[in-house]
């Protein structure tokens, strides 16, 4: 552990093993589909029992990329995913904010009961909401929209961004609002030009987890949307698995461009994303 | 006259700020939730909603004499014990060794993540095509080794395609758990295993008598965390498997989401139900250790 000693050979070593076993075991699954995305598909296999595997392609092709949005609404579900997942990421931060504000910085009757209501209801689980939402969501118009979707989405996001910007909010010193009402700032005011400027990485780390969230949940969109114009990734992502359209390298680049978003939005935030993360509330 | 109306207005003010997401809630959670235990007592199908009867506990009894849901009942457990334990045996050594000191470490640390960012129905679609039959790699890298004679189609046996099912989730939820045992590991005081080294323990006994105790709070919540959401856990077993072949793959979770796609709404709450009850103590322990986290913070 102390510095001034250089590591042995046989540490080393072991510690290389170790880097390479973690390395291999998070990103080879993750390696061989982009490898399998740019394999070209040659018209010779005919039916998928004739696909031979091929380690390294000789010939690495973007066809598969192209196919993706020539043949299939990769472009559509893609816009729909991202339009829930930015509705859903707005939403729930407006009205998580204002709540952990109002349970951080106020005293008031029934507030330690409200909060447990909450965490009530953040608990139940998708499993139970899945019936009734369907109904409620027919009855209400709400089935292929993009707001129900973001509704949805919002019983997973909205509890637990209010769990995340309580602790963000409660770790900044309350003199500071004090300060900004003496100098004739609203409560309100106080919350606007203080605490939210100070909790821009609170903020960002529950809004891009809600982001995230949403981008990969497939349950709801799988239930409550039947047209292609609502639609999310993942639904393709499944007629993928089950070999529809049946060409694997088309699927692969379908599965390599899901998740480069998100995969991108956590590499530029890793810090902030992995402290949400590490609080252990997350659902699912 | 102004001040005690100012003063009624402050105090109102919290109320306001929580009123859109306790009303959101409320739309979203609380009254769907309610509604769920409302049609459970009823023969609900969504093609004739409206004349839906109220059965009591119809329902429930049809569910006693249900093989299909006492067989997935008996599968929740298996999945759930199948997917934590190995989630843990997996975690663990990967949170220990991140927490040395290494080159490369803060890369690894992060890549390591990957999985969990990867919307599960894609984890389902790589699991499908690495586990085929015809052309997936593992089938090419068993037969290579010699441990298999020819290819075999994981996922249309009943067997291989709950154990690819288990594999692709514990896969995707590894990073999770050893991302939250790296951060218990590091609330660890370097003086307690300086004391231990002084007096001559050796390296199981560092582990076995200092770190072990200590992840033993954070093993227990991550225990009881994700036992609660894999029972409830759909994505990963429908995009995989659809529940089958035949009902290999039901859990009780799939089973209420399969009668949903058939229509059957109030079976199907039902069976949500019962799940949820089954597992109403692991929530309630869920729900007080949040609530106190939360209130100590709040």
């Amino acid at each position: 552990m102390s510095g001034e000693r250089k590591p042995s050979m046989t540490r080393r070593f072991w510690m290389a093993i170790g880097l390479a076993a973690v390395l291999a075991y998070s990103l080879a699954p993750f390696v061989w589909i982009m490898i399998a995305s740019i394999t070209p598909e040659t018209k010779d296999y005919g039916t998928l029992s004739n696909r031979q595997i091929q380690y390294f392609p000789a010939h690495p092709t973007l066809d598969n990329y192209v196919d993706l949005f020539v043949n299939n609404p990769f472009a559509l579900y893609f816009r729909n995913s991202t339009i829930i997942a930015t509705g859903n990421m707005l939403l729930t931060l407006v009205v998580a904010a204002l709540g952990a504000y109002a349970f951080v910085r106020f005293r008031f009757a029934g507030r330690s009961s409200l909060l447990v209501a909450m965490l009530v209801a953040y608990t139940i689980p998708s499993v139970v909401l899945l019936v009734p939402l369907l109904v409620i969501f027919r009855t209400y118009g709400l089935i292929n929209t993009h707001l129900g979707m973001i509704l949805a989405e919002a019983t997973h996001s909205a509890p637990f961004v209010l769990l995340l910007l309580i602790n963000y909010f409660s770790t900044l010193p309350p003199e500071l609002d004090e300060q900004a009402r003496v100098d004739g700032c609203t409560r309100l005011g106080a919350l606007w030009r203080i605490v939210l400027p100070l909790s821009v990485p609170g903020l960002v780390a529950g809004g891009l987890l809600a982001f995230i969230m949403t981008w990969n949940n497939f349950l709801f969109a799988f239930l409550f949307t039947t047209t292609n114009n609502v639609k999310t990734l993942p639904v393709m992502m499944r007629l993928f698995a089950m070999g529809e359209p049946a060409v694997w390298g088309t699927s692969a680049a379908g599965a390599v461009l899901t998740t480069l978003p998100v995969a991108l939005i956590f590499l530029l935030f890793q810090r902030m994303l992995m402290s949400g993360l590490a609080a252990g509330a997350v659902k699912g | 006259m102004v001040r005690p109306r100012r003063r009624r207005r402050g105090r109102l003010l919290p109320y306001a700020l929580i009123a859109p997401i306790a009303i959101l809630l409320l739309a979203i959670s609380v009254y769907p939730g309610l509604y769920a235990i409302w049609l459970a007592m009823t023969d609900a199908s969504l093609l004739r909603l409206a004349r839906a009867q109220f059965i009591g506990i119809g329902n429930f009894v049809r569910m006693a004499g249900d093989d299909i849901f006492l067989d997935s009942l008996w599968r929740t457990l298996r999945w759930d014990v199948a997917v934590v334990l190995s989630e843990l045996l997996i975690a663990l050594p990967i949170a220990l060794f991140l927490n040395l000191t290494f080159r490369g470490r803060g890369f690894a640390r992060v890549a390591m993540m990957i999985p969990y960012i990867t919307p599960p129905a894609v984890v389902g679609l790589l699991f499908a095509y690495m586990f085929d039959g015809n052309f997936g790699v593992v089938n090419d890298i068993l037969v290579k080794a010699g441990i298999l004679d020819r290819y075999v189609s994981f996922l249309s046996d009943p067997t291989g395609s709950f154990a690819v099912t288990v594999a692709a989730m514990v896969w995707y939820g590894t990073p999770l758990m050893a991302l939250i045992l790296l951060a218990a590991l590091q609330t660890i005081p370097q003086p307690l295993y300086d004391a231990a080294n002084v007096d001559g323990a050796s390296a199981w006994q560092r582990f076995r008598y200092i770190t072990l105790p200590h992840l033993m709070p954070s093993i227990l919540f991550l225990m009881l965390l994700r036992l609660i959401w894999m029972s409830n856990h759909i994505d990963m077993i429908f995009v995989l498997t659809q529940g089958g072949p035949g009902f290999a793959n039901y859990t009780a979770a799939v089973y209420s989401f399969k009668l949903t796609n058939q229509f059957e709404i109030g079976y199907a709450s039902a069976v949500a139900v019962v799940l949820t009850i089954l597992l109403v103590a692991a929530s309630a322990m869920y729900v007080r250790h949040l609530a106190r986290k939360v209130l100590v913070a709040a």
